[in-house]
């Protein structure tokens, strides 16, 4: 038997997903170890070896591939932990770091602080040498300048050093020529260049990407060392492989190097499987939200691509590199409630996060959270929270609910708690409306796709709220990312600033640049054992009608790129336009300009197979367990509602709404106007009777 | 309506819907436009008004729109009367019915459920162009309103759903730029996803119970702004600030006087002592100046109270026609966003004393520049406003330091720098320097915000700069003890070598190739005594380059040895 391990690494936990040849998978958590991420994950391997009755080494001899997500230089940079690092840059500009563009996010508020920059400024340092807008050289390169800067940031015991120079996106000589000159003068520092990690053009965007790149790089190297170290002593012969922001995998070596591909990589697993779970039940458009204790993730996946954004946001600071496009907002089981001066209920985005953490779970939390509504109203059972290895206390949840949120509403502790439900819901479905409107898609149009412990328990009622008739609840939802880091593929993402207007284009060097960052790609696939007859090439443009300040990526076909065929491409950037904004030029003499040319190298990976099971039949009478009071909104009141073992659920079993489902990490409610049938992937599918005749169509033989 | 029940969840949850339907308009409106004023600056507000005009919600992205549309509204209720209809969109600019700047130009749409007028939505954004003698609006010379801009009353562009060609190119053409049809046309759009919005959410809960709870929303809206009014002593406060330049007479100065009587839980701001308005356009429209007042106010209370009209329902403001807040017709007026600052200043003088630990110091005010001509390498007209030139620091306030490089409060940091390198692609420029300004911050034990210096190399040939703005006379003053910032201050050295400072309402044309542009955008007034600052923040503050070392020992009584380590003797004798 061969092993394929996915390992996500939270905050609170980190979670295994173990799946075997056959296609069979476990599910394991771990306490998480955050001052040595790597203990908590080698303490998994131990117990996954334990479980088979087999040594680490023999067990991990039958591991073929690890895909690890890690949150080390996402925590570097909320924490502000990362490497001492130095900045070099064209003299005039070393500010624009700090400035953010000038920005204050909340403009009326007088003690809002501006965000610490990664470089202090007396580490950021000018250094002559200016190219022009198309990358002339206007003022040679100054040695001396850098030679003494290097001088001083070697005295300041700096780790790191970023290198941005204004205009080098048109022409990275001056860089190289800095680098060279660093490694030389500073061999022990992680060096981190603007044309290699982001050559595209918009001068504050790359300088701030280039910068959390060093500022994170040596924390990664030191994890990934670390990690590669305990691995290799436990005789692990199989691949390590990282998940990136954008949903794909690269090898420990590449992530290294583009240390700030891995910033928002957290929630990049979710989106991933659920293209995965999409793709078995041919879903090819959806929407996933992922409920934990803190924060609500929701993400569109469209034609079985998901959203990739290239204005990306960590605490504040740009990130040009592309990632996946999630929206994160402040709501989760431990989101707190509170009433307003004005006297309304709102929810979050406070949370009393795992310690003290919600009231009921008796450790000192003396504030309601979602999870007290929610035991309150019956979706969570008191003796069966984590598999009932963690006993809730009803007392407590009503007293702080009643205190904080009954008394002032002059309502009931039921009503109080009915109305937190409701709100917290209303927000998270602001979240989803927000990924998928912005985007200009209808949420109607996109199943839920559920994940996350709290998730299954809200998302019929955030389904309802945006009319969205179907919602997909896989086995593995509590521990989806991890799932989804099995299902990556090898990514690398090139991109080159060239601007200019689309038919002024000079086919000879648009086909060397494209030429060029593939062969990139295709080293760096080769590099992890990828032949280039499995790597997929993906060609986009950015482009916008002249004198716009936003681009539009629309993805052009290799023979387009070959032929230099710019109508076909303007072609496709019309309706994309108009598809994204309602109105499109194509009609006008307004000229298309193109901004920035990318290319995607995929190498696709081996995934484990979603294991299928027999038909049983529609009775699920087998799994019920019992029935107990639960509140139904649109009831308006509480009812006896049965109550499943999610985990005697069989293929074919339907129920219909109310109903509960508990698993040893979830419970799903399914509200009255929902139907369920479990898929053959043991998945929950779950529906409006309006579209029941489709889906039974599809999971019924 | 009194049969609903109310369900106070519900106003909650209407409350997030409005939010997120005015937050999706500003998306839609931000991802459509062209100029750079609406797309990068967004110099916009969407808004949600009800049948009678009143707010429901606004994203109002610069601050100084904040009670730009509501008025508005309003009068056209008033002006079309009955003859408003579904499938209308109507368009107004003009200052003289509650418009705030003749580039000001808003779109409304009629809401109708089931044919009843039940919500308008609305936006309104600075246009790149309005007609008018020059191009981009400003115009220092301008002594009444026509040689500013097209004036547009409220004109309906659509009529029952179909276009009025006839109107649309009468407007059209008196507009320089063919960009500002197809950025109205985004407006118009903008407001289409208002309106649905809307009406899904009356399909949803009925109309009944739409109505009901939003007017509790108001009265739960009003009872939290009531009680940011009441933490104010009683009493009337007085403040006042002075406009230096009208751009017309050198030395000229204006006074703007607030008369603050604050009555347990209402406010009013009484403006009548002001001075009258100026033959120039530095002269304020009502709407700008109230915008002001809201803006500057809203600063002093919980940022979380929601923007409906329960917010306003406990402030009144007074302006009194002819005063240079408030031009009697025809007066010039575009100019008028401008005395923000000033008016600002005046409100923050007068409250002080009376609520200490909400007002700042004072913010650096607003001196900005536009650039335009003839790109050589494209051979293509540009404009560019120097939103990166133009913004100093925010004042302290107690507990906090001011905000570096934020910009004028009409805006708190709600305008986007050009980026440096989409400078140099979109102008001929070559961007030379843009930087803290050290020493610019006041000093005090919460220090101000700090300015910026900018320079660049002007690139083509016939360029023509345009200033507006203040702040070359008097700096952002400090509070409790803080020290005042540093001045604004605009001028151009010529390739001949010879220098030229612009005044603070400046048109300077035929500015040749290789003249340097130079900038100074000061810093904040600072917050109590500087002594008090940690001498070790002081001393990192000198290693950052932020602080002199002389200033440091001056102004802060912190001695610094050689190597910049913290004398801790010399600094407690300087202190003592």
């Amino acid at each position: 038997m061969k092993y394929k391990i996915g390992i996500d690494v939270g905050g609170t936990f980190t979670d295994f997903l173990l799946c075997a040849d056959g296609g069979s998978s476990e599910i394991f958590k771990v306490l998480s170890t955050p001052q040595d991420p790597s203990i908590g994950t080698m303490a998994g391997i131990a117990e996954m070896a334990g479980s088979k009755g087999l040594s680490v080494p023999v067990f991990l001899d039958r591991v073929s591939a690890i895909v690890h997500g890690t949150t080390v230089t996402t925590n570097a940079v909320l924490t502000m932990r990362g490497a001492k690092t130095g900045l070099i840059t064209t003299p005039g500009v070393r500010d624009a770091l700090a400035m953010r563009r000038g920005i204050r996010e909340e403009q009326y508020n007088n003690r809002y602080r501006n965000v610490e920059p990664v470089v202090p400024r007396y580490l950021r340092r000018p250094v002559g040498g200016r190219l022009d807008y198309a990358g002339r050289e206007i003022e040679g390169f100054n040695e001396d300048d850098l030679r003494q800067a290097c001088r001083l940031l070697g005295q300041e015991g700096v780790e790191a050093i970023a290198i941005c120079f204004m205009n080098s996106f048109a022409n990275p000589a001056h860089e190289e020529r800095a680098a060279a000159l660093v490694a030389e003068l500073l061999p022990q520092a992680y060096v981190s260049v603007s044309t290699r990690v982001v050559p595209s053009i918009r001068f504050y965007d790359r300088l701030s990407t280039t910068a959390l790149n060093a500022f994170v790089g040596p924390i990664l190297r030191r994890y990934l060392t670390s990690l590669l170290r305990k691995l290799d002593q436990a005789r692990f012969g199989g691949i390590l492989l990282i998940m990136q922001s954008n949903g794909g995998v690269i090898s420990p070596q590449a992530a290294q190097d583009k240390a700030a591909a891995t910033l928002l990589s957290g929630p990049a697993g979710g989106p991933v499987a659920g293209i995965a779970y999409g793709q078995a039940l041919g879903q090819a458009d959806l929407i996933t939200v992922d409920m934990g204790g803190t924060s609500f993730d929701a993400a569109l996946v469209k034609d079985g691509q998901p959203l990739v954004t290239t204005e990306g946001e960590i605490d504040r600071r740009r990130i040009a590199l592309p990632m996946l496009n999630v929206v994160t907002i402040g709501a989760g089981g431990g989101s707190i409630g509170w009433i307003d001066e004005g006297g309304l209920l709102r929810m979050g985005p406070q949370s009393a996060g795992s310690l003290p953490g919600p009231a009921c779970y008796g450790l000192g939390g003396e504030l309601p959270t979602c999870t007290d509504a929610d035991l309150v109203l019956g979706y969570l059972a008191p003796d069966y929270f984590a598999g009932g290895r963690m006993p809730l206390f009803v007392d407590q949840a009503r007293r702080a609910i009643e205190e904080h949120v009954a008394c002032p509403l002059g309502y009931t502790v039921e009503q109080a708690a009915a109305g937190m439900y409701r709100v917290i819901n209303v927000n998270m479905a602001a979240a989803v409306r927000e990924v998928s409107v912005k985007q200009g898609a209808d949420p109607r149009d996109f199943p839920l796709v559920v994940a996350g412990g709290a998730g299954p328990n809200h998302a019929c009622m955030i389904a309802l709220e945006l009319e969205i008739p179907l919602l997909l609840v896989p086995r593995e939802s509590s521990i989806f990312c991890a799932a989804g880091m099995l299902m990556s593929d090898l990514e690398h993402d090139f991109v080159r600033s060239y601007p200019c207007l689309l038919k002024d284009l000079d086919l000879a060097r648009f086909r060397e640049i494209f030429a060029g960052m593939r062969g990139q790609g295709v080293d760096l696939l080769a590099s992890e054992g990828i032949e280039e007859k499995r790597v997929r090439t993906v060609y986009s443009l950015d482009l916008r009608y002249l004198k716009q300040y936003h681009e539009v990526s629309v993805e052009v076909s290799a023979q387009e790129v070959t032929a230099g065929d710019i109508a076909a491409m303007a072609a496709r950037f019309h309706p994309e336009h108009n598809r994204l904004f309602g109105y499109e030029l194509s009609d006008t003499s307004t000229p298309v300009e193109l901004i920035n040319m990318r290319v995607k190298t995929v190498g696709v990976t081996d995934k484990p197979r979603l294991s299928q099971e027999l038909y049983h039949g529609p009775d699920a009478s087998a799994a019920l367990k019992g029935s107990r009071q639960v509140y139904v909104p649109a009831a308006g009141a509480f009812q006896e509602v049965p109550v499943y073992d999610g985990a005697r659920l069989r293929h074919g079993m339907r129920l219909a709404g109310p109903a509960m489902v508990e698993q040893v990490n979830t419970s799903t409610f399914i509200t009255p106007e929902y139907r369920m049938v479990v898929d053959s992937f043991g998945t929950m599918t779950i529906y409006l009777p309006a579209i029941e005749e489709r889906i039974l169509g599809r999971n019924v033989p | 309506m009194s049969q609903v029940k109310i369900d106070k969840v519900l106003v909650s949850i209407l409350q997030r819907r409005f939010k997120s339907i005015t937050e999706e308009m500003s998306i839609a409106l931000a991802r459509t436009t062209r100029s750079p004023i609406l797309c990068e600056a967004k110099d916009f507000v969407t808004g949600l008004y009800d049948a009678k005009g009143r707010m429901l919600e606004q994203c109002e992205n610069l601050p100084i729109l904040a009670f730009s549309l509501g008025p508005v509204c309003e009068y056209i209720i008033q002006y079309f009367g009955d003859d408003i209809h579904e499938g209308d969109v109507i368009f107004h600019n003009d200052v003289f019915s509650m418009g705030n700047q003749n580039n000001d130009v808003a779109a409304f749409k009629p809401i109708f459920w089931q044919g009843q007028l039940v919500a308008w939505a609305a936006c309104k954004g600075h246009q790149a162009d309005i007609g008018g003698a020059v191009r981009g609006g400003y115009n220092p010379e301008a002594t009444e309103v026509w040689q500013e801009g097209l004036r547009i009353p409220p004109v309906k562009v659509y009529e029952r759903g179909r276009l009025r060609k006839d109107v649309w190119d009468l407007i059209f053409a008196n507009i320089r730029l063919d960009i500002v049809a197809e950025d109205m046309r985004a407006e118009i759009g903008s407001c289409v996803v208002g309106e649905r919005g809307i009406l899904k959410l009356i399909e949803r809960y009925g109309l009944e119970s739409f109505e009901a709870h939003k007017a509790h929303l108001f009265e739960s809206t009003e009872k939290m702004m009531r009680a940011e009014i009441r933490g104010i002593p009683n009493g009337v406060y007085h403040g006042q600030s002075n406009c230096y330049y009208d751009g017309k007479n050198p030395g000229s100065v204006y006074t703007i006087r607030v008369a603050i009587t604050v009555e347990d839980e209402e406010i009013t701001f009484d403006y009548s002592a002001t001075d009258a308005q100026t033959p120039g356009f530095v002269n304020g429209t009502y709407t700008s100046s109230a915008s002001a007042t809201l803006l500057t106010f809203l600063q002093m209370v919980n940022p979380a109270i929601p923007h409906n009209d329960g917010m306003v329902r406990p402030l009144k403001i007074v302006i009194p026609v002819g005063t240079i807040l408030n031009a009697a017709y025809p007066a010039a007026t575009t100019y008028g966003n401008h005395l923000c600052p000033n008016n600002a200043d005046a409100i923050m003088r007068a409250l002080a004393p009376a609520i200490p630990g909400r007002v700042t110091a004072e913010w650096n005010e607003l001196l900005c520049s536009l650039t335009t001509g003839i790109d050589p390498r494209k051979k293509v007209p540009y404009v560019d406003i120097g939103f990166m030139g133009l913004k100093g620091g925010s004042g302290a306030i107690l507990g906090e330091d001011g905000y570096d490089h934020i910009g004028m409060i009409d805006a708190s940091g709600g305008v986007l720098d050009q980026d440096y390198e989409m400078f140099e692609q979109q102008t001929p420029h070559l961007l030379k320097r843009h930087e803290y300004w050290t020493d610019s911050a006041g000093a005090g034990r919460w220090r101000g915000g700090l300015g910026v210096i900018t320079e660049f190399v002007i690139g083509g040939d016939d360029t023509q700069v345009v200033t507006f703005g203040d702040g070359d006379v008097e700096p952002a003053l400090g509070a409790h003890g803080g020290g005042p910032g540093t001045l604004n201050q605009i001028w151009l050295q010529y390739p001949d070598g010879r220098k030229y400072v612009c005044t603070t309402k400046d048109l300077v044309r035929g500015v040749p190739q290789g003249t340097l542009y130079h900038q100074d955008a000061g810093g904040g007034g600072g917050y109590s005594d500087p002594h008090e600052r940690p001498a070790a923040k002081v001393d990192r503050e000198v290693r950052d380059e932020i602080i002199s070392r002389q200033a440091a020992r001056e102004q802060y009584g912190v001695a610094l040895r050689e190597d910049l380590s913290l004398d801790e003797e010399a600094t407690a004798r300087l202190r003592s």
